[in-house]
């Protein structure tokens, strides 16, 4: 396996590339796309691959871009998108479209500020904003821990137990433009991994079909059944692809959690992206000067993993959240999904931390204040906020 | 873990430095980031770029604000500022030429290296001149500094696919490089801890701009210049025309009339007869067609107010020999400095050649009449029927302060075609003098004129006017060689004038009821020593041919006549003869050799008028300084439409082979509007700002601004982006390089 100097677009833009040249003896791949900052170098990328079967399809929109992604796929292509921020939102209508007809579309969101203020830095509102779409989401640490999970994400997707699309999300800048050194999947490799891509209720001139049309509300309900039905089998269906990902790729990737040093920890920190990275080596430390501190890294955010959260922290006392993201009126959005998770631990403090927000810089020096700050605390307050960006 | 903070410019590399520096140790197996920080990475702007190095994994994603080693890319941005937090046992890498003992005081007890990159990249040709890209060569450096192999160095650069010269360039700068530890004891200074106030929504304070000075990141800035307009360096009369021309698109015709009298005393003349050399340098026909600068001079001359002449204040009087167009320029310039002329004028009328040799139908006696009594209102006294021979003018030279003579060309350049037909030969300048009296008829008759200059062109159009059967011209080069104005050329063909080209006269002899013009053809040989081919007789038998007529028409040419100067003086255009005893004496227009042309006399008159003042009270004026002629590749045609060039009123061509009537009638204003200002709004302004506000509009950054009605740039601010000179249309504004 090759290890590579790359930025995680590059990694993101490889891996892409290779899952879709797998399905080159079935329906090929296609990709509809529309550059911004930071995702550009991931189209740039996949723009100039050549691929056997498939292409990238260039579109004057977002909204246009999942609209040829979703023709893709019910074309029967494995089809691949990115986008950040404001193209994100753009994109919006036919997101919850794409996810509604359950195709099974893998797009990567480079974490960026929505605007305005325009800022183009990394604050995981804009993917966070899609949380009660139909669509699967993943949180990555690292180039490593994208390109893993950009491969899982399509088995998962595209699994006829699922078939719902997917969305894997990096920090923008902090993981896209940052050169690191990972393992880059070989195609050989994914071609054994990753099936031929299969939408059964993909469009066919022999047994002409209608699909998204008028349903009454019975049938709509229905619909929705089918999709959490859908959602809830994941858990099930992401540890059989993991297992097989280590037979072929030789090193296990996190599932929907990574708890470490959990067991005996009297508190418990929870993060997700790269602030997950920077947190373990401040809970490393602490730990080696005997701290009884615990982390989760939160990767899996659809479906909410909430056992696996509810039995992560069992009867610790205090869990800290830190969240890159604001919902105004709210708090932090992995903190909302967290309480909701532990609604039957009374006896857990779960206490937010909106860190980082529109790009600041996170650093191992806040984080130790986040957990002395945790420690001291006997009562958990309103989300607090650390601003990062005035210190 | 090993921590290293780049610092350059957008442009010079610094996140690809650090992507090589990574990729060196990645390559050793080390775990290492690259990253920089975005947003900022403008051309030019100051930029961070970080590397980590471990042998452990590397956990945090943060900035670096306490690294090991500082590299500076770029000599402008070494401060002690860039040591701020950075450990003291660490190297700082600079790109300078200067050695590192240089930074002693500036970073005393620190580790530094130096190395010219920029120097090592520009001499690779790496980058540009301006921007040099000094990255892959800073590698060799650091390289060095960090115990790096030239090997792990040369494998770096290949795996990112940098080739010659970057290798060899950085091999060099890993040679070359200097390292010292400094004495001292190293300043610690703390990151300092910035509380920076952010204006909330309703706070009144909020919208101040912010003091970043972006100007610190431009690598050119805009200066403004004025450059002297094609038209303006093309005019021999000296005549300021992008400013007169400026005047009639205000429709201020009495202030353009106002600028040409300045330099020309007759603006309706040339606003008539002139060549118009301005209008061959406009850089307006390299868009559309010329501004039609001779007509708008006409049109002011016509249009506008005449100012009342002043009268003479000083006591020395000058004589000026010849009335043409030289002499009555020297004699308005004298008298507006307050000199008391005396013209002396040989013929009847004044005027000289523009009276005598341009016939009516160009230009009616009534206009010149107008413009010779502006130029007597000015206390002006002229003598008519004085021949002034080299004895009078020893006399005058007695009785003046100084003379000007500027007597044209008295010698009638002749051939001889024998003598068996003389009567039937005629000189053009005596033709013409005696039509404009009304002595001579051509009814019925078949005219031939010799010659390709104005005066063959005056003859023969004239004779036409005075009804001659047919009227050829012959003359031994071709049409494109003839020194005549082409557009009189032109006109001739219309009114049915021939020409016949590569025919040389040879001999006249009778022939049935007139006579018969014995001709031989000619061929172009090698250029002359006026620049035009030589014309070379054929021989062959059929080279010769006879041409039957009534009437041949010599029009060869006039040479000066300098039988009027003293023995032994030398003739310079405006300058003073030397040897004589009585006053300064000066010449110009024809006479001193210039090229023929009424403004090329005016000029001469002009500069000889500016040079008599000089010498008489020694008031040698203030030195002008000489702006570059605005080329057309300063001009942005692109911001300008494209449009017509107003022409102006003719006569119809049956009405004009009958009559001496004037042949164009000018510019025609239809009601309401200025054909002529409109015809002057086309001007470029060359090289001259007109307010036009493009500069202030266009500046994304709101930088130009206006004090005291002159444009200014603030500095401190501008980027250099270069939009302001782009979007100035007449070249005023262009960058310069810092």
């Amino acid at each position: 396996m090759a290890r590579k100097l790359v930025s995680g677009n590059q990694a993101a833009g490889h891996t892409l590339a290779v899952a879709g040249e797998a399905n080159r003896e079935a329906r090929g791949c296609i990709c509809g796309a529309y550059p911004i900052t930071p995702q550009t170098e991931i189209i740039e990328f996949l723009r100039a691959y050549e691929f056997t079967k498939g292409r990238v399809v260039p579109v004057e929109s977002e909204h246009s871009a999942m609209a040829v992604c979703m023709g893709g796929s019910l074309a029967g292509a494995r089809s691949v998108t990115a986008s950040s921020s404001n193209g994100l939102a753009y994109m919006t209508e036919n997101v919850f479209a794409a996810g509604y007809y359950r195709l099974p579309i893998v797009m990567i969101a480079v974490n960026r500020t929505l605007g305005p203020p325009w800022n183009i830095w990394v604050d995981q509102g804009d993917s966070l904003m899609l949380r009660d779409a139909p669509w699967l989401q993943f949180y990555t640490e690292s180039h490593q821990d994208l390109v893993d999970t950009i491969l899982l994400a399509f088995r998962v997707a595209e699994d006829p137990r699922i078939l719902l699309p997917a969305m894997v999300a990096m920090d923008g800048f902090v993981t896209s433009h940052t050169q690191m050194g990972v393992d880059l999947p070989e195609q050989e490799l994914v071609d054994r991994f990753l099936p031929h891509c299969i939408v059964p209720h993909r469009l066919r001139s022999d047994h002409p079909t209608t699909i998204g049309g008028l349903t009454w509300p019975k049938e709509t309900e229905h619909h929705r059944i089918e999709i959490q039905r859908a959602m809830e089998r994941v858990p099930e269906v992401l540890a059989e692809a993991i297992s097989e990902f280590e037979e072929i790729f030789g090193r296990r990737p996190h599932g929907l959690l990574s708890a470490e040093h959990t067991e005996d920890a009297d508190v418990i920190l929870v993060a997700s992206n790269s602030m997950a990275r920077t947190l373990r080596g401040v809970v490393e430390s602490r730990r080696e000067a005997g701290e009884k501190i615990g982390m989760i890294k939160a990767k899996t955010f659809r479906p909410f993993p909430r056992e696996a959260f509810e039995s992560a922290v069992g009867k610790t006392a205090k869990v800290g959240v830190l969240d890159r993201n604001h919902s105004p009126g709210s708090g932090g959005i992995f903190w909302q999904e967290i309480v909701t998770s532990l609604r039957n631990q009374p006896d857990t403090m779960v206490q937010d931390y909106l860190v980082g927000l529109g790009g600041g810089d996170v650093t191992p020096e806040i984080l130790h204040e986040i957990v002395d700050d945790l420690i001291s605390r006997s009562k958990s307050v309103e989300p607090v906020w650390k601003e990062v960006a005035s210190r | 873990m090993t921590e290293v903070t780049i610092c350059g410019r957008g442009g010079q590399g610094g996140v690809t430095l650090a992507k090589l520096i990574a990729t060196s140790y990645f390559l050793q197996g080390k775990d290492v980031q690259a990253f920089g920080v975005y947003a900022a990475e403008r051309s030019g702007a100051p930029l961070q770029a970080f590397v980590r190095i471990d042998d452990e994994e590397i956990t945090n994603h943060n900035q670096i604000k306490c690294p090991d080693h500082v590299i500076v890319l770029d000599r402008t941005l070494i401060s002690p500022g860039i040591a701020v937090g950075a450990k003291s046992s660490g190297w700082i890498v600079l790109n300078t030429p200067q050695a590192p003992e240089d930074f002693a005081e500036l970073f005393p007890g620190r580790q530094v290296a130096t190395v010219d990159a920029t120097s090592l990249a520009v001499s690779h040709k790496l980058g540009t001149r301006s921007v040099p890209i000094v990255n892959t060569t800073m590698l060799g450096a650091i390289g060095e500094v960090f115990g790096i192999t030239l090997e792990e160095i040369e494998a770096s650069l290949a795996e990112l696919r940098f080739g010659e010269p970057n290798v060899t360039s950085a091999r060099q700068a890993f040679q070359q490089v200097r390292k010292v530890k400094l004495s001292g004891h190293v300043t610690e200074i703390p990151t300092p801890q910035v509380r920076q106030k952010i204006a909330g929504l309703l706070d009144e304070d909020q919208g101040l701009p912010p003091k970043i000075k972006t100007g610190s990141w431009a690598t050119q800035q805009p200066e403004r210049r004025q450059l002297t307009p094609p038209c303006n360096d093309g005019c021999p009369a000296g005549n300021d025309v992008r400013a007169f021309v400026e005047a009639v698109g205000k429709k201020n015709y009495s202030r353009a009339l106002e600028i040409l009298l300045e330099t020309s005393p007759l603006p309706g003349v040339c606003g008539r007869v002139c060549p118009a050399p301005c209008m061959e340098a406009c850089n307006r026909s390299e868009l559309d067609e010329s501004v039609n600068i001779r007509d708008l001079e006409r049109y002011a001359a016509e249009h506008g107010e005449w100012p009342v002449a002043t009268t003479p204040w000083r006591s020395e009087r000058i004589a000026v020999i010849g009335s043409g167009p030289a002499g009555l320029s020297a004699a308005y310039q004298l008298a507006k400095q307050g000199y008391r002329v005396t013209i002396f004028e040989a013929g009847k009328q004044l005027g000289g050649v523009m009276r005598t040799g341009i016939p009516a139908y160009r230009l009616p006696p009534d206009i010149l009449d107008y413009e010779i009594s502006h130029i007597l209102d000015h206390g002006v006294e002229a003598i008519t029927g004085c021949k002034i021979d080299r004895k009078k003018l020893l006399e005058l030279s007695h009785e003046f302060a100084a003379l000007f003579v500027g007597t044209g060309l008295q010698n009638i350049r002749t051939a001889d075609l024998g003598t068996e037909a003389n009567d039937a030969v005629q000189e053009g300048i005596e033709f013409l003098d005696r039509a404009r009296l009304g002595e001579e008829r051509c009814d019925d008759e078949r005219v031939i004129v010799v010659g390709g200059g104005n005066t063959a062109m005056d003859a023969s159009r004239t004779a036409q006017r005075l009804g001659a059967k047919s009227v050829r011209v012959i003359y031994r080069r071709t049409r494109d060689d003839m020194p005549a104005i082409s557009e009189e050329i032109a006109e001739a063909l219309e009114e049915g004038v021939i020409i016949e080209e590569l025919v040389s006269p040879i001999r006249i002899t009778p022939m049935g009821s007139g006579v018969g013009l014995l001709c031989q053809r000619m061929r172009l040989g090698e250029p002359d020593e006026s620049g035009r081919p030589r014309p070379i007789p054929e021989t062959t038998d059929d080279a010769f041919f006879e041409m039957p007529c009534d009437r041949v028409i010599l029009a060869l040419g006039q040479s000066h006549d300098l039988s009027i100067l003293p023995e032994g003086a030398e003739l310079k255009d405006g300058d003073t003869l030397v040897g004589l005893f009585g006053a300064p004496i000066f010449s110009g227009g024809d006479f001193a050799g210039n090229d023929g042309t009424v403004s090329a006399a005016i000029g001469s008159g002009h500069k000889a008028a500016l040079h008599i003042h000089q010498t008489l009270s020694g008031d040698t004026g203030t030195p002008s300084t000489t702006n570059p002629v605005a080329e057309p590749n300063v001009i942005h045609m692109n911001l300008f439409n494209c449009s017509v060039q107003a022409k102006p009123v003719e006569i119809p061509m049956n009405k004009r082979r009958s009559s001496f009537a004037e042949t164009k009638l000018g510019l025609r204003d239809l009601p309401g509007v200025s054909q002529a200002a409109m015809e002057a709004q086309r001007c470029f302004n060359c090289g001259t700002c007109n307010s036009c506000n493009r500069c202030m509009d266009y500046c994304p950054e709101g930088i130009v601004y206006k004090e005291g009605g002159e444009y200014r740039f603030d500095y401190s601010y501008c980027k250099g982006c270069g939009l302001c000179s782009t979007q100035c249309p007449r070249g005023v504004i262009y960058m310069s390089e810092l």
